[in-house]
């Protein structure tokens, strides 16, 4: 179950990866990005019930391969960051956040559109710290598995 | 005739740099890698004194032309004092990402950086970067259909679900690109866009075939959702550019009430005209 989340979720990535143009030979990178992304968010939402702690775990996994695939690669960070974080972003919230609204559900609504909003609270300060991580462990993480 | 030469090269490296940010910038490179990557620029070309300031649609360079024997005569005969200041201004709007030219670019200021390129070859190789062809649109048509059948199914949607949001995602990327060749306003492009993901999804619920109405429309508003300008704006903020990080700030939640508004509105229309739906 697990295995077809994740190839499913690589060709997500992959899939918006070809929208913004990404070049070629970085779409499996940026695909493994959206799919490690996804797995993580997976495992922890089903041990601990909250969106925004899985997503903020998630992206905190997501970033740091991004990281470590731009040093390898030689590549901006963009690239894979975007790409890979497609499969978090609270699209789902928005719709729900709507529907609930329009069907006359206000409480729903209001309880839709706050999660919407902590998810991407969670989603930014997950970049956040991970960008704060001193750029050397990178470097080091790309070096060790290059060898 | 030296003097001169020195500044007339001043001024091309302003104007390449120039160029170079702008094309950075306007394919949705961050602000503080474009702050970077042409200060780099200008330093690898020789010119020390080089500021710039780059806002999310806007750039600012100017060069301190000051020790040249040209200025300083200039300064002598007209009486004024100071150094003779070259600078430009690029107004850069919002356009949409190419991922594949911010990492061209990235590759050409490496080479400027190690000194293996010189001046003229980095302005050919910066236009051959800014004519960097964006994929067929049939493929984009056919990405966006795969993004919004994976999501569907990611998100809890069954096979069927899937199929459907395939095709509504390959509907909706179609009138995206109709409606962005006609330069359609981004307010009116998201709100149209989501009414109709809206209305296939649920044409497809009701008449043809699927399984969960929500799922549908979810998997294939995907490609309308503002990641882009979220992660941005957050990776502005967190290298101190507050201005630009508030500007694509309001860009995503701007996009996200739209969508919100295009899928209320379609919603509603249907309950009106056929009663509660679901």
């Amino acid at each position: 179950m697990l295995l077809i989340q994740s190839v499913v979720a690589f060709f997500a990535t992959v899939a918006f990866a070809v929208l913004f143009q990404v070049p070629r030979e970085q779409y499996v990178y940026s695909g493994l990005c959206g799919s490690a992304g996804w797995l993580c968010y997976l495992l922890v939402v089903a041990n601990y019930p909250s969106p925004a702690v899985a997503s903020f775990a998630a992206v905190i996994v997501l970033t740091m391969m991004a990281r470590t695939f731009a040093v390898r690669r030689k590549t901006p960070v963009t690239i894979f960051l975007i790409c890979g974080i497609f499969p978090l972003v609270p699209g789902a919230g928005i719709y729900y956040t709507a529907y609930n609204f329009i069907m006359g559900y206000n409480d729903m609504a209001a309880a839709k559109g706050i999660e919407t909003i902590k998810i991407a609270v969670a989603i930014a300060l997950a970049i956040v710290c991970t960008f704060s991580l001193p750029a050397p462990i990178f470097r080091k993480l790309a070096g060790e598995k290059s060898r | 005739m030296e003097p001169n030469n020195s500044q007339e090269k001043n001024r091309e490296v302003l104007e390449l740099t120039s160029r170079i940010g702008e094309v950075l910038l306007k394919n949705g490179g961050e602000i503080f890698r474009v702050q970077e990557t042409m200060q780099r620029i200008a330093k690898a070309y020789g010119v020390k004194r080089f500021h710039v300031y780059v806002l999310a649609n806007g750039i600012f360079t100017s060069i301190e032309e000051d020790g040249t024997q040209i200025s300083r005569q200039l300064a002598q005969e007209t009486g004024c004092k100071g150094p003779d200041d070259a600078c430009q201004v690029r107004h850069v709007p919002l356009s949409s990402i190419h991922l594949g030219r911010v990492a061209a670019v990235n590759n050409l200021s490496r080479e400027i950086v190690e000194q293996r390129c010189t001046m003229e070859q980095a302005w050919q190789k910066i236009e051959e970067i800014d004519q960097i062809p964006f994929t067929s649109q049939w493929f984009q048509v056919f990405a966006s259909g795969v993004g919004s059948a994976s999501f569907c199914y990611l998100l809890g949607g069954s096979v069927l679900d899937s199929l459907a949001s395939f095709i509504s995602g390959m509907l909706v990327w179609c009138f995206v690109l109709f409606l962005s060749a006609r330069k359609a306003n981004k307010i009116m492009l998201n709100i149209l866009s989501s009414a109709l993901v809206t209305l296939t999804g649920v044409l497809f619920f009701h008449f043809i075939f699927g399984e969960n109405m929500d799922k549908i429309i979810i998997g294939s508003i995907i490609p309308l959702v503002p990641g882009v300008p979220l992660t941005n704006s957050i990776r502005d903020f967190l290298n101190g550019d507050y201005l630009s990080g508030t500007i694509r700030m309001i860009d995503a939640v701007l996009v996200a009430c739209c969508i919100a508004l295009g899928v209320g509105f379609m919603l509603s229309l249907v309950t009106m005209l056929t009663g509660p739906i679901v």
